[in-house]
């Protein structure tokens, strides 16, 4: 999963220079003469290739979980072979393919990482004397604590690493010593409103990223199959170590009220460390609400870049052919916005529950295509204007006049003036689409039981309000209501770095709430 | 399909060495209110090797024929009629991307022709690519080299630069230098001096005039600026609402201009009328031809007109040398309307005066 951090880093830099790689390499014969001039500059360090000393800190971060790396990635491969239909023989090929691939997968999973819950562990228990189990000895709380923050540190390095590295570059690679972009950039850095957003975004993916190690247990021990798994604890009455199912563990930790609950921050009868309390069932409601983050990211992604990707399409394809064209969208699209979404989300999750694709992640996937299918209108609105502003100016005109395809004018002159405002719709819609998530399942509807999701918690909690027990709803409310704000002020961070002339105070385009 | 036929039968009227035969062109816009003929009924032809002007107020279609002629018509517009013939393939007919590349185009505003988040470099290898499927250094190298041929110092810094890193007359170099990458038979420029200042105009004028020495260019110099036409061009032509209205070699315009139109335009190049006297100019402006041709569009604002120009329009009638091609559209020079001109024509000596058109209406 560490890997999916550092590409995204990566893919930045080169995108803020447009055409930056090429401009790189052009620059390498003509510095022939200011040789020595540019290894003054050099002041990251005195090795004179201070892009090998940042080569050389990613791939040391990357080693510290390149056993969950390659877990990772060898799953998701394993998981798609298995997916995709094979014909007769080739199908048994394929199911080799995918048992060799799941070994693999085992085999990566022996690899130690360091932030793992095998060698950070903080299930232990007390046995008279000391924690037996825990890291090195300490409480489960502070092992805990220990491995969360070293999970928010290590992720926070490799932001710092992908700052570097485009300030490195900016300062000792790129040909050019300014371009547009940079302004948005450091228009980006000042605005503390847009960091805010930027910074609760960052620590939401951070947390579904690494949601199975960050939870003080897991979903499969501690819900899906609670009474499968043992624990010890300290048995105070008897004066020594006992063992117990989880299950009937959960059974004595049920927060129900004003005499019978786990707060934040407690321990348990078990010697279990609940920093968010438990749920009326005595589930670790933190470990609930990692696993909930995770579902909700990946729906929300997936949604938002399908809609992304069908609304930049048809803006792009319909700027640029005008005419007709422009008005069969235009028709479609209010065709789409006239169907009502969640009558359409309510029939199309109960029509296809039955079906193959209403159970692929929990239901999650249908409801992102549906999320996709009815919500790009709203993405084509906003990026259709400038598609059109685009296809005016002259470049467009120059570019076909000596003879460039379409789809490369398209891609190569008209996209770049649009994916800012895909940025700041995107994650707009993306707070939107959580917003969404969360209602449908607190409604019952959406992503089905027992699957984590942050609405169900608020739904479960929702009797013990105005009880002792009252952490249930509000700790999960308050977190969706935190991420959505996040990725609303990320937006309008992105749009204000992107035209200097928009007004924060203004908002114009302010957080537009989703469809349910 | 019938196109290679018919270009045999009917030469087009420029000669037999016509590069671009313009012939009989319309290019309407549809919109909701009209039906607007920016390009109504326009000939004129280009030359191996020659400078063709194209010159006329704002509004008169000059855009839209160079638009035409590289196949940049878009939605309401189209062509609806006459013919494009380069080296006689009729390029209406579909046939523009056989020869995208031999036609290339100079827009006005060069730091609107350069897309601002690419490096110049980056855009001239574009069309390398494209054109002559130059790729890697080879052809990052000659675009240090067309950089060169259009006199940007410093190329090998130069074109790693994004267009705002360079002036306006640098970035129209670029922009030729682009141009020329796709190693053009005709150039056509489309006011591509109008947005620099008079000295940077000189310059590029100068640049174009070597660049077609050196290749064989032909160039269609399309502007508004009797005096570039004057220093720039071989021959010209005169557009009005759409339609020539005449056509010389420069010199012998310029000498003798045949067309009320062109003699008013002449007059009002500052310079050529007293200093004392105030600038004459034409008045009114060039009207929205929204229908077909039923009298003389300049017939109001002409000082000459007289009643017929207002019910008959004009065709094209051969005016002076017969040898220097020379064509007016203008009911001055029809014979058949000698005599109700006689009758008509009572000003003091048939003179343009630019701004008495008034007095006879």
């Amino acid at each position: 999963m560490a890997g999916a951090t550092s590409d995204d880093a990566a893919g930045d830099a080169p995108a803020s220079g447009g055409d930056s790689p090429e401009s790189g390499r052009d620059a390498t014969p003509s510095s022939d003469g200011d040789g020595p001039a540019a290894a003054d500059r050099s002041t990251v360090l005195p090795t004179g290739s201070p892009a090998l000393v940042w080569l050389g800190a990613g791939v040391a971060l990357l080693a510290l979980e390149a056993g969950a790396a390659a877990n990772f990635l060898l799953g998701l491969l394993a998981d798609m072979v298995a997916a995709t239909p094979a014909p007769g023989p080739l199908g048994s090929a394929a199911a080799s393919l995918v048992d060799v691939l799941n070994g693999l997968e085992r085999g990566a999973g022996d690899v130690p990482t360091l932030l793992s819950r095998e060698t950070l562990p903080n299930q232990g228990y007390w046995n008279g004397e000391r924690w037996v189990g825990t890291t090195a000895g300490l409480s489960p709380a502070a092992s805990w604590a220990l491995r969360v923050v070293l999970i928010y540190a290590y992720a926070f390095a490799w932001a710092g690493w992908a700052v570097l590295g485009y300030r490195l570059y900016r300062r000792e690679y790129r040909a050019a010593d300014w371009t547009p972009r940079d302004d948005v950039v450091d228009r980006l850095r000042s605005h503390s409103w847009g960091i805010f957003g930027l910074t609760v975004v960052f620590m939401f993916v951070v947390m579904a990223v690494f949601a199975p190690a960050m939870g003080p247990t897991t979903v499969e021990q501690n819900m899906r199959d609670s009474y499968s798994y043992e624990l010890q604890y300290w048995d105070a009455e008897e004066g020594e170590v006992a063992t117990t199912l989880v299950g009937t563990a959960n059974q004595d930790s049920q927060s129900q009220g004003d005499s019978n609950r786990v707060m934040p921050l407690t321990y348990d009868d078990y010697g279990r460390y609940h920093p968010f309390g438990t749920d009326p069932f005595g589930r670790d409601l933190f470990t609930f609400i990692t696993a909930g983050s995770r579902i909700s990211l990946v729906i929300g992604l997936l949604s938002v870049g399908l809609s992304a990707l069908l609304a930049t399409s048809l803006a792009l394809f319909a700027a640029y052919y005008k005419g007709r064209v422009d008005l069969g969208t235009v028709l479609l699209s209010d065709a789409v916005m006239a169907m009502p979404q969640l009558l359409l989300l309510i029939m199309l999750t109960t029509v296809l529950s039955d079906t193959g694709i209403g159970d692929v992640y929990s239901g999650g996937f249908v409801l992102a295509l549906i999320f996709a299918g009815t919500g790009w209108t709203y993405m084509w609105r906003s990026v259709r204007g400038p598609a059109l502003q685009v296809s005016e100016r002259q470049w467009i005109d120059a570019a076909r006049s000596f003879g460039q395809r379409p789809r490369t004018i398209m891609r190569k002159h008209m996209l770049p003036y649009i994916t800012g405002y895909l940025l700041v719709y995107g994650s707009m819609t993306l707070g939107g689409a959580i917003i969404a998530i969360a209602g449908l399942s607190y409604l019952g509807l959406g992503v089905s039981p027992p699957t984590p999701e942050w609405g169900r918690a608020v739904n479960i909690g929702q009797d013990y309000v105005d009880t002792g027990s009252w952490h249930i709803s509000l700790i999960p409310g308050v977190l969706i209501t935190l991420v959505v704000t996040g990725f609303n002020a990320l937006g309008d961070g992105v749009r204000d770095a992107i035209d200097p002339q928009s007004d924060s105070a203004g908002g114009g385009a302010a957080g537009r709430g989703g469809g349910a | 399909m019938s196109d290679a036929v018919r270009g045999g039968e009917t030469p087009s009227d420029g000669g037999e060495k016509s590069l671009l035969a313009v012939e009989d062109l319309r290019t309407v816009f549809h919109t909701e209110r009209e039906t607007v003929h920016a390009v109504d009924g326009v000939s004129f032809d280009v030359r191996e090797g020659e400078t063709v002007g194209l010159v006329g107020e704002s509004g008169s279609g000059k855009s839209v024929t160079a638009r035409s002629i590289l196949g940049l018509v878009d939605d309401p517009g189209a062509i609806e009629g006459g013919a494009i013939r380069f080296r006689g393939e009729d390029l209406t007919e579909g046939r523009w991307d056989d020869h995208r590349g031999d036609i290339a185009i100079v827009f006005q505003d060069p730091g609107n022709s350069l897309n601002p988040v690419y490096t110049v470099g980056n855009q001239i290898r574009e069309a390398l690519r494209i054109h002559q499927n130059l790729r890697g250094s080879e052809a990052r190298d000659r675009a240090i080299e067309l950089l060169e041929d259009v006199g940007i110092p410093d190329a090998p810094r130069r074109v790693g630069e994004y267009p705002h890193q360079l002036s306006g007359g640098m970035q129209q170099r670029a922009v030729i230098a682009m141009a020329l990458a796709c190693d053009p038979d005709l150039l056509v420029c489309d006011e591509p001096t109008t947005a620099l200042d008079v000295t940077i105009q000189a310059q590029i004028l100068d640049l174009l005039a070597d660049l077609q020495r050196e290749s064989d260019l032909a160039i269609l110099f399309i502007t508004h600026d009797m005096g570039v036409i004057e220093d720039a061009t071989d021959r010209v032509n005169v557009i009005y609402a759409g339609q020539i209205v005449e056509r010389a070699p420069t010199e012998a315009l310029f000498d003798a201009p045949a067309h009320p139109y062109t003699r008013a335009l002449l007059e009002s190049i500052p310079g050529r009328t007293d200093p004392d006297e105030q600038l004459p100019t034409i008045d009114g402006e060039v009207p929205t031809p929204t229908g077909e041709a039923t009298d003389c569009r300049f017939a109001p604002r002409c000082p000459e007109a007289f009643g017929a120009c207002r019910q008959v329009a004009p065709d094209h009638q051969p005016v002076g040398d017969p040898d220097d091609d020379r064509i007016a559209a203008c009911l001055l020079h029809d014979d058949e309307y000698d005599e109700s001109l006689a009758q008509v024509r009572d000003g003091p000596d048939g003179d343009a005066r630019a701004d008495g058109g008034g007095d006879r209406r």
